[in-house]
């Protein structure tokens, strides 16, 4: 008698999900099918980034994955007997669940495979148009590559925007004999999350993108510079490290191209200040994570004084559809500056939070209430938080704004990693404001007197405005500007720099909260 | 002076020179240094201890002793 | 803070640029390409306000108040870190920038109020603050100055500076200058935000941290968190004077602070050649012994050394002594007596010295205690290159790409070079040590040597051979180079005799220890270069083949092209400070100033008819030669100044049993020292603070020397040694040393051009200094070698008598430690006990474990000369099988174990290599403690 063909099921090992219970469904379900007697593969993948349903247990039928979500340990039992394996009716089940519109109406390049492979398994990357882009580039000439880079319009993702393709070319330029690959993978800001996903869910597509970066400017060896905060994804990208050097696709002779690259990670210690590019590099070298002074610029004096790319996750593993699909292909995407997808993290106080893909251009309207339902409490949506601890907030009334890199400057906010987090009407934006300032106080490096000394004086003054009477409010008020000006005008890095963002945005638009 | 300490100078002068294969040479090298640069009275010394037997110099020494004059320092 | 009157111009000269032209505040400002706007602006007269920045450090831009407005660029760049650009137009003061700049001022004010430093007047802060018309902070709240937010107590462990934390502005001035100007790493900022602190290593008190007290994070420090004890009390000096330490032969230049007529404070003075603006422990801190209660004032006299000391006035000791040596030279001749010259004093003081003795006291018995040093190198580099002096100046090391240190400890024994060397090392130049011990250099913060050849003692000749054989063998040479400059008879012996098989890496092995494969790659490495430079210490010089090591060197360097140009040569690190100009001055018996000899006749009718008497054309005894003629009854008299032989020179028995058969010795020096007593007449001596002069220092560099008290006993060491003169009926006038500078220029052809006046228009010069190079001369040999070709010398090896036996299975060597000096006579009398108190023996671990002995015990060292008693160090910078120790304490005994074994060239001791037997024991010597006991009598 042949066994009968084991049934594959897919569970995320993705850490938002891990939170959210997976390894509990994933166990009860190997469990449950074992005493069974259902014969049954799991696949541990990563998310697709709907935590709303998180956990979420796909099914492999013969008609294709059907999902059910989010499960809860208690539902294990009862989906089993519903016939789940078979893709029967439950109260959770979703169907496929890439038709849901919440999946698909995003424009998934970047996050393509989220969710869908098992992060580690090379097989399952190649399958799914992996290392297309690396075949793409090896056949191009450094420079055409840097040219494909330049003319899809990518920008950094990790939040300065800066062209990837001019960064590039800035370290293609220079003569040195060693030059490097650095990637920022210190994603601190509050409410994001989309370097995490990637990492711990398609490692690959970063790996891929670093190597072609390395043969585009000669660089030979790559460093991942990881918070250490992030375990699973340290443990998912050096399980996929050692497959890539093991496959050849890392290490002397890439592919038989006579290249060679690899990859080291260096793990942060928790500074949020590692997240900037320079005291990164400083990191990197083993000293204390401050910020440099540019010029020089990392792309000419970087890692241990070589030319240096430095490319957050996000852009790098933007790069493999770029070299694969064509600059033209990606280009087509987005709006004005803003060319190709930016993956949005909705987080918060909101009902539906997750990955939102889409090309540039979408508005905070259309995120907030289409894809996030509205608050999670239920209460009328009074602010979002755009671009992490630093970006401004924008009140209901500019929700119409769309989330493009200029639009967003030209309401004095900012874009940055694409983080947006969302509060109700209870938020007090005084306390907002007196919390950028903190958060500036406590991650300052202490290098710059406007960060270092401004913030701390930020916290007092926003303290002493809140306690105030009216008399002194307005003396303290203004010198709260002032001091806004001082720390943008002053600081030396974005940190000192852009906390002001936050804190004016709220003076703005909620005024009141001040008295 | 000590004979025995002008003897062991002399000697180790002699062992440098003696890289020299031809020892004529080597003995000149030992001569002109000790002419250079020891004091006369030392000098007189060494002359009258070779002229009682030379005991405890060793052949380039005694070669180079034996060259030595008491007269004066020459203008070079 | 910075010396007095310093224009602090924001960030250093760029190297060379072309020209840039811009527009700074309207005006049109030209500069090197490279060069800052701070820079800039501060070169045409408007300085940009500052505090983080100093043209000492490398921009770094954190304090934010140097930000301006350029046209056509956003926000308000830091004029410290943004070079400028032809056609930039900069505004450093427009409304906008002054706001910005007033209230980052203020941020500082919230945490360091007005008025928080000792001193407002010189924080730097608080000067620009006031200046911008702040009095206090509108930011500031209660809780926000530093002393309330962020409280830590002062640390006063170091017994030079203070660090108090309330007033730190977290500038990293000082984490930098430890850095990049000293090159320890012993500061960091701990903590971040507000938090922010500076600590030294491990938040340690300072004394007891890494730090090396060097001075130049209180120097860099803009306000008074890091600040001089002196200066707490001391208040604003009244004057300011340049002159030149006195310590180790770095010469570095200093200025000393004078508060009522008190030094309060030495400074490096930035524009000293040698020292870059730099100084170290001892020359920035340990000058208290000037004034300390054991100075010597008045002079005094006794007829036999078991009477008791009798003060007298100058003019009957000077009578005395004069009728003494008189007495001795009718009754024993005119070469019955003799006097020695002190590498510590002046050029002038040792001339009149040597004139005294050639001239008064009609012999050639005129020595120096360079003899015990550094004769060999004078006699090596003199024979082989044809100049007795090193080829380079100290900032040539920036251009080494190979540097190979020998028999040195630069970072002990020469702290200044040292840091330049550093900084080199860590901008990437490959280092070979050649060093029994592992030097600190061997591995330090960011700097680690490519080859450490720990050669067992007395087998450098072996090793520098070894290292000519490969150059030689493996095609190496510089065939074209040698041709051009050298003489073909001479490399062609040499060629075929370090080509011998005896000579190879593998041969020389079983003599010296050092693995052949490390020889060879280390001679590569060497000869590869391209610049590659050879510094070296006593440890070459102090052997028997001290002088054949010198040559040795000399040979390498000349068959490898590394002589000539900057980046290259042969540098000689003299121990103290004037060892070049004392050998310069005509010290040594056989040889006028510039190294002629006395047997010339041309030279000797110079000096005959300048100084209208009769000289003699032969030469004269040296050190150990005096003593033997002691012992023998032939010499009887003596006049040293400076000089302490009885502590100073190996085998103390042999010496202190001469000194005592001596009728008339006349010390002149600032202490009691050991061979005082065993001398007749005492004259008090002056310290370098109380006298004008110069040194000459390890790259011939001539400095002044400039009074800045007046000498305790009333006279400078000149004038002592004129009177004498006098005394014996050879009169001799000078009013100032500046007519004694004048007198060597016109007898000296390498000094021709030299004069205080020229002196005080350049700095400092480096001689030759002559109608050929009236500006001084950084290289030598440029283009051909003083000798005209260079010569190859046979340097066979021949072992040093010393050896290793059942009896005696340890070799000792020697050195020096960072904070002491020499016989310690100076630096024992300063707060610089607080890091070294007493002399250890460094014993390895297994020759301890084989022994019983036990870290920090006494040990008794016997040597066929004598024996002593040290405390033990265990550690493992020493190899089995060599012991080492410091030398710097009299109780110590260090020279009652080292033998008569000398250089044969020179006669300098041995003092590197003695075979001894360590044993442990239960105290101190006996002798030590009767020392001790009569020293608590005196």
């Amino acid at each position: 008698m042949n066994p009968q063909p084991a049934t594959t099921l897919y569970v995320s090992k993705d850490a938002g999900s891990v939170s959210l219970g997976a390894d509990e469904i994933a166990n009860a379900l190997m469990k449950e099918c074992a005493t069974l007697g259902h014969s049954v593969t799991l696949v541990r993948t990563g998310s697709r980034g709907a935590y709303w349903l998180e956990p979420l247990v796909e099914v492999q039928t013969p008609a294709g994955r059907v999902a059910y979500g989010p499960v809860r340990a208690s539902n294990v039992g009862e989906l089993l007997q519903a016939g789940m394996l078979d893709g029967g009716a439950h109260a959770l089940r979703l169907g496929d669940v890439t038709q849901l519109s919440w999946l698909a109406s995003q424009q998934r390049l970047t996050g393509a495979r989220l969710g869908i492979i098992d992060p580690a398994n090379l097989d399952h990357y190649i399958t799914q148009g992996g290392y297309a882009g690396l075949n793409a580039a090896l056949a191009l000439a450094p420079a055409e590559i840097v040219r494909a880079v330049t003319e899809s319009g990518l920008r950094g993702r990790g939040g300065a925007a800066f062209p990837t393709g001019l960064k590039w070319k800035t370290v293609f330029d220079q003569p040195a004999t060693q030059k490097y690959i650095a990637c920022n993978a210190d994603e601190g800001d509050s409410g994001t999350f989309s370097d995490r996903m990637i990492l711990e869910g398609d490692p690959f597509a970063l790996i891929e993108g670093m190597t072609i970066a390395a043969l585009a400017v000669g660089a030979t060896a790559g460093f991942i510079y990881l918070r250490m905060e992030y375990p699973h994804a340290a443990r998912t990208l050096a399980q996929a490290l050692r497959v890539a050097r093991e496959r050849g696709f890392l290490g002397r002779n890439l592919q038989g191209s006579g290249r060679d690259f690899d990859i080291v990670v260096r793990l942060g210690a928790g500074a949020y200040i590692c997240g900037e590019e320079t005291s990164m590099l400083e990191s990197l070298e083993g000293r204390r994570g401050e910020v440099r002074v540019r010029p020089p610029l990392p792309a000419i004096k970087g890692l241990f004084g070589q030319p240096t790319v430095v490319n957050n996750v996000i852009t790098l593993a933007t790069v493999p559809v770029i070299l694969a699909r064509g600059a033209a292909f990606y280009r087509d995407f987005g709006m004005g500056k803003s060319r190709g997808t930016i993956p949005l993290q909705l987080a918060g106080n909101v009902k539906r939070g997750g990955l939102v893909e889409r090309a540039f251009g979408l508005t905070v309207n259309e995120l907030v209430y289409e894809y996030g339902g509205g608050s999670a409490t239920g209460r009328p949506v009074r602010a979002v938080q755009i671009g992490g601890p630093l970006g401004a907030y924008l009140p209901e009334s500019q929700f119409d704004t769309p989330l493009d890199y200029e639009a967003l400057a030209a309401k004095d906010a900012l874009l940055g990693h694409g983080g947006v987090v969302v509060f109700d009407d209870t938020v007090d934006m005084a306390r907002m404001a007196r919390y950028a300032m903190e958060f500036c106080a406590i991650e300052s490096c202490g290098k710059c007197t406007p960060c270092r000394v401004g913030s701390v004086r930020g916290v007092e003054l926003v303290d002493r405005i809140r306690a105030s009477s009216n008399g002194s409010r307005s003396i303290d008020l203004a010198l709260l500007d002032e001091l806004c000006d001082t720390m943008a005008n002053g600081s030396l890095c974005g940190l000192g720099g852009m906390t002001p963002f936050p804190v004016r945005s709220a003076l703005k638009h909620f005024r009141e909260d001040f008295h | 002076m000590d004979i025995e300490r002008l003897v062991a100078m002399a000697n180790d002068i002699a062992a440098f020179f003696d890289s020299d294969p031809d020892k004529a040479v080597a003995a000149e090298g030992v001569r002109f240094h000790i002419t250079r640069f020891w004091d006369p009275r030392m000098r007189r010394e060494i002359i009258a201890h070779l002229h009682g037997g030379g005991a405890g110099l060793t052949p380039t020494a005694q070669s180079a002793v034996a060259l030595l004059t008491n007269s004066p320092n020459q203008s070079k | 803070m910075f010396a007095r009157g310093y224009h602090d111009c924001g960030t250093p000269a760029p190297a060379d640029g072309a020209p840039v032209t811009l527009e700074i505040d309207g005006a049109t400002v030209s500069v090197p390409a490279g060069t800052s706007i701070m820079r800039a602006a501060a070169l045409a007269g408007g300085d940009i306000p500052k505090l983080c920045a100093t043209d000492t450090l490398k921009a770094f831009g954190s304090c934010r108040v140097c930000l301006v407005e350029i046209e056509g660029r956003k926000g308000f760049p830091a004029s410290c870190t943004t070079e400028v650009a032809a056609g930039m137009k900069v505004r450093t003061a427009s409304d906008a920038v002054n706001t910005l700049r007033r209230s980052v001022l203020e941020l500082y004010v919230s945490e360091h109020p007005m008025g928080s430093c000792p001193d407002s007047s010189r924080c730097e802060l608080e000067t620009l603050a006031a200046a911008h018309g702040i009095d206090e902070s509108r930011f500031a709240g209660a809780a926000s100055p530093r002393d309330v937010c962020t409280p830590k107590p002062a640390d006063a462990s170091n017994p030079y500076f203070r660090f108090d934390n309330d007033l730190c502005i977290v500038c990293s001035r000082c984490v930098r200058a430890c850095e990049e100007t000293q090159g320890t790493f012993a500061l960091s900022i701990e903590g971040r935000g507000i938090e922010s602190r500076v600590s030294a290593s491990q938040q340690q008190p300072f004394l007891e941290s890494e730090c090396v007290s060097c001075g130049a994070c209180v120097e860099a420090c803009p306000t008074g968190a890091l600040m001089e004890k002196s200066l707490i009390t001391a208040g604003l000096p009244q004057q300011a004077v340049t002159t030149t330490c006195a310590y180790c032969g770095v010469g570095c230049s200093l200025v000393a602070e004078i508060t009522d007529g008190a030094v309060s404070r030495m400074v490096p003075n930035r524009a000293g050649r040698a020292n870059q603006g730099h100084a170290c422990i001892k020359g920035r801190f340990a000058y208290g012994y000037a004034t300390h209660a054991d100075r010597v004032t008045r002079p005094m006299i006794r007829k036999r050394i078991t009477d008791e000391w009798r003060e007298v006035s100058w003019s009957e000791a000077f009578a005395y002594a004069a009728a003494e040596f008189k007495r001795i030279q009718a009754q024993h001749g005119r070469d019955s007596i003799g006097g020695i010259t002190s590498s510590r004093c002046t050029n002038e003081e040792t001339f009149l010295v040597q004139k005294l003795v050639r001239a008064a006291f009609g012999t050639n018995n005129v020595d120096t205690c360079a003899r015990v040093c550094h004769s060999p190198t004078g006699y090596g580099l003199k024979h082989t290159l044809g100049e007795s002096a090193g080829t380079q100046e100290f900032v040539s090391v920036q251009h080494a790409d190979v540097i190979v240190v020998i028999g040195a400890s630069p970072t002990e024994a020469h702290p200044v070079f040292a840091s330049q060397m550093k900084r080199r090392l860590r901008a990437g130049a490959r280092l070979i040590v050649i060093d029994p011990r592992a030097i600190a250099l061997v591995k330090s913060p960011h700097v680690e040597a490519d080859y450490h050849l720990r050669l067992l003692p007395g087998t450098n000749v072996a090793v520098i051979n070894a290292l000519a054989h490969v150059v030689v063998t493996e095609g190496l040479a510089k065939d074209d180079y040698i041709a051009d400059r050298c003489e073909a008879e001479s490399y062609e012996k040499w060629k075929a005799f370090v080509s011998d098989p005896v000579n190879s890496p593998e041969a020389m092995e079983k003599v010296s220890g050092v693995p052949a494969e490390l020889i060879r790659g280390a001679a590569r490495l060497y000869a590869r270069g391209p610049n590659s430079a050879i510094y070296y210490g006593l440890g070459v010089t102090e052997h028997s083949q001290g002088t054949t090591m010198v040559m040795g060197i000399a040979n390498l360097a000349m068959a490898t092209g590394n002589l000539g140009r900057e980046g290259v040569g042969v540098s000689p690190l003299r121990g103290q400070n004037n060892v070049q100009g004392s050998c310069d001055m005509g010290s040594f018996p056989h040889e006028f100033s510039g190294y002629r000899h006395v047997s010339d006749d041309a030279t000797r009718a110079l000096f005959e008819s300048m100084w209208k008497v009769q000289l003699g054309s032969e030469p004269g005894l040296r050190i150990p030669n005096m003593f033997e003629a002691a012992l023998d009854g032939s010499f009887r008299g003596l006049y040293i100044q400076g000089e302490d032989f009885a502590q100073s020179d190996p085998n103390t028995a042999h010496v202190t049993a001469a000194l005592s058969a001596m009728e008339c010795i006349v010390i002149q020096d600032i202490f009691h020292n050991e061979t005082a007593r065993f001398a007749h007449v005492f004259l008090p001596g002056s310290s370098f603070l109380e006298k004008d002069g110069t040194f000459t220092n390890a790259e011939r560099r001539i400095s002044r020397v400039r009074k800045v008290m007046e000498p305790l006993a009333g006279l400078a060491d000149w004038e002592v040694t004129m009177r004498l003169s006098s005394a014996l009926g050879y009169p001799m006038s000078y009013s100032h040393p500046s007519q004694i500078m004048d007198e060597i220029a016109a007898l000296t052809p390498t000094f021709t051009d030299v004069s205080y006046e020229k002196l005080d228009a350049l700095g400092s010069i480096q001689w030759p200094c002559n109608e050929k190079a009236p500006r001084g001369t950084p290289t030598m040999h440029v283009g051909s070698f003083v000798r005209g070709k260079g010569k190859f010398y046979v340097t066979a090896y021949v072992p040093t008598h010393e050896r290793t036996s059942s009896r005696f299975p340890l070799l000792l060597t020697t050195g020096r430690v960072l904070t002491q000096y020499n016989v310690g006579a100076q630096t024992r009398r300063t707060a610089n006990m607080a890091w070294h108190s007493e002399d250890r023996l460094e014993l390895h671990p297994h020759d301890a474990e084989a022994r019983g002995i036990e870290h920090g015990d006494w040990v008794g060292i016997t040597s066929r000369a004598g024996d002593t008693v040290l405390r033990v160090e265990i550690t493992d910078r020493v190899a089995p099988g060599v012991v080492y120790t410091t030398f710097h304490f009299p109780e110590s005994g260090a020279n009652l174990i080292t033998t008569e074994n000398s250089d044969w060239a020179t006669n300098c001791p041995e003092y590197k290599v003695t075979a001894v037997q360590v044993v442990k024991v239960a105290q101190p010597a006996a002798w030590v403690s009767r020392r001790q006991a009569e020293q608590t009598t005196i």
